[in-house]
């Protein structure tokens, strides 16, 4: 079956009607992603967007069509963990995954993560990353990109947005030596389903999946262009699609010329504002980060 | 009694939410263009994109009318019309 029948024919676990943005791609990575890992899955999502629009249900109701927890910001990986052990004592194989955003992986649940990664729990710990808190209001949070615009790191005459740049939290988790690690583009779908199948095949450790999802509605562009925007983003390096496979490092897309970053910048509101030099910052950090990976592709 | 799955529920149960309602505009696939490739099917965030006999079709019950794949489709055999127009 090629990518395009399996989402074609696979189940879709999730709510017809969530209540996620006209355009949502974090509503298109959680589909997909559901249509591989199917029925036997237990999810765990945390507050954020795709918590927030229905897919942890409602007054009694569910939002997805298998087990769904609403986590805590924090503990994400610690529920994910103590659900797989208790199946396990029960002798049975259940597929147990996470679908959380940048700020409860980046920030707040990283301690938990970190620690579930380094233990080699067997669980795939995936990660929305939308750049921000966007469900209580577009906060900014580790994995924004520096010059963004958010509400809490606004623009006038003192403000100039995001001061830092951004969190790697994929080569992060990289150094914990996962059993397999990738970054994901809903742009880029037959790469996608190609990673969260493997995801789902791997039984001696610690996945962890990290999904670039651009936010119309924070972001400041129309939804009709999410996946545009996501698909700039990998041709520009700001997000290289990669692979670690127990230690093997690869790139799964091949980026011969990559693009300025300035084209991704002019397609939002976000960075409206940012001058050349502050887009030459981001492009200085985005090449040293695609060194440093290149040199451990090898 | 062990089962190959952990209880999924059917659509009963489940609660949803009518997006059909958020609609300004609507996609309109012109299958004189189509090439019946599937590319928009993979990109909906809702699911609405489906084959059925070898040609794709758009079911509106729950498309939010953002314009994805009319957007992402090579040949641009998607209109997205106001609705209550033809
Ligand atoms: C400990 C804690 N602090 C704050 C909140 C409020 N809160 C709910 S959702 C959310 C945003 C989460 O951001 P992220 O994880 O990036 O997901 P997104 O909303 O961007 O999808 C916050 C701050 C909370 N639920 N728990
Ligand atoms: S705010 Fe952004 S990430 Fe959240 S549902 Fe809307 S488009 Fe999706
Ligand atoms: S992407 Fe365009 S050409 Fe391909 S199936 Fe959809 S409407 Fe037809
Ligand atoms: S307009 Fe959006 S929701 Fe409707 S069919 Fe196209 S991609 Fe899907
Ligand atoms: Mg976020």
């Amino acid at each position: 079956m090629n990518y395009i029948e399996l989402l074609d024919k696979q189940p879709d676990l999730v709510t017809p009607g969530t209540s996620a943005c006209q355009g949502c791609p974090a509503e298109l990575s959680l589909r997909s992603t559901l249509k591989v890992l199917g029925e036997n899955t237990i999810m765990c999502i945390p507050p954020g967007c795709m918590a927030g629009a229905g897919c942890v249900g409602w007054n009694f109701d569910s939002g997805l069509k298998v087990p769904v927890h609403i986590t805590l910001l924090d503990n994400t990986a610690a529920v994910l963990t103590g659900i797989k052990k208790s199946y396990e004592a029960d002798g049975r194989d259940v597929t147990v995954a996470s679908f959380a955003g940048d700020g409860a992986t980046s920030d707040c649940g990283f301690q938990s993560l970190s620690a579930a990664a380094e233990r080699g729990e067997n669980v795939i710990y995936i990660c929305y990353d939308n750049e921000g808190y966007m469900n209580t209001g577009f906060q900014r949070s580790g994995s924004t990109t520096k010059g963004s615009m958010t509400t809490t790191t606004p623009v006038g005459e003192v403000g100039k947005g995001k001061e830092q740049q951004k969190k790697d939290l994929p080569l992060i988790m990289a150094m914990h030596n996962p059993a397999y690690l990738a970054t994901l583009s809903p742009s880029h779908m037959s790469d996608f389903v190609k990673k969260v199948e493997k995801a789902k095949s791997i039984k001696d450790g610690f996945v962890y999946l990290h999904i670039f999802s651009p936010c119309p509605t924070g972001w400041g562009f129309d939804g009709a262009k999410s996946i545009e925007v996501a698909r700039k983003a990998v041709e520009t390096n700001l997000f290289p699609l990669y692979e670690i496979d127990h230690g093997e490092y690869k790139f799964t897309v091949q980026n011969k010329n990559p693009k300025p970053v300035s084209e991704l910048f002019g397609m939002m509101k976000k960075f409206r504002h940012v001058s050349e030099q502050g887009i030459q910052e981001v492009q200085n950090y985005v090449d040293k980060k695609y060194k440093i990976l290149q040199s451990l592709v090898g | 009694m062990a089962r190959d799955f952990i209880t999924p529920k059917g659509d009963e149960g489940i609660y949803h939410i009518d997006t059909a309602s958020w609609r300004t505009y609507k996609p309109v696939m012109n299958k004189d263009i189509c090439i019946e490739c599937g590319i928009c099917l993979t990109y909906c965030p809702v699911n609405s994109i489906h084959k059925q006999n070898d040609q794709y079709i758009i079911d509106l019950s729950f498309c939010k009318g953002c314009g994805i794949c009319a957007n992402e489709c090579p040949k641009k055999a998607i209109d997205m019309v106001l609705e209550g127009e033809k």
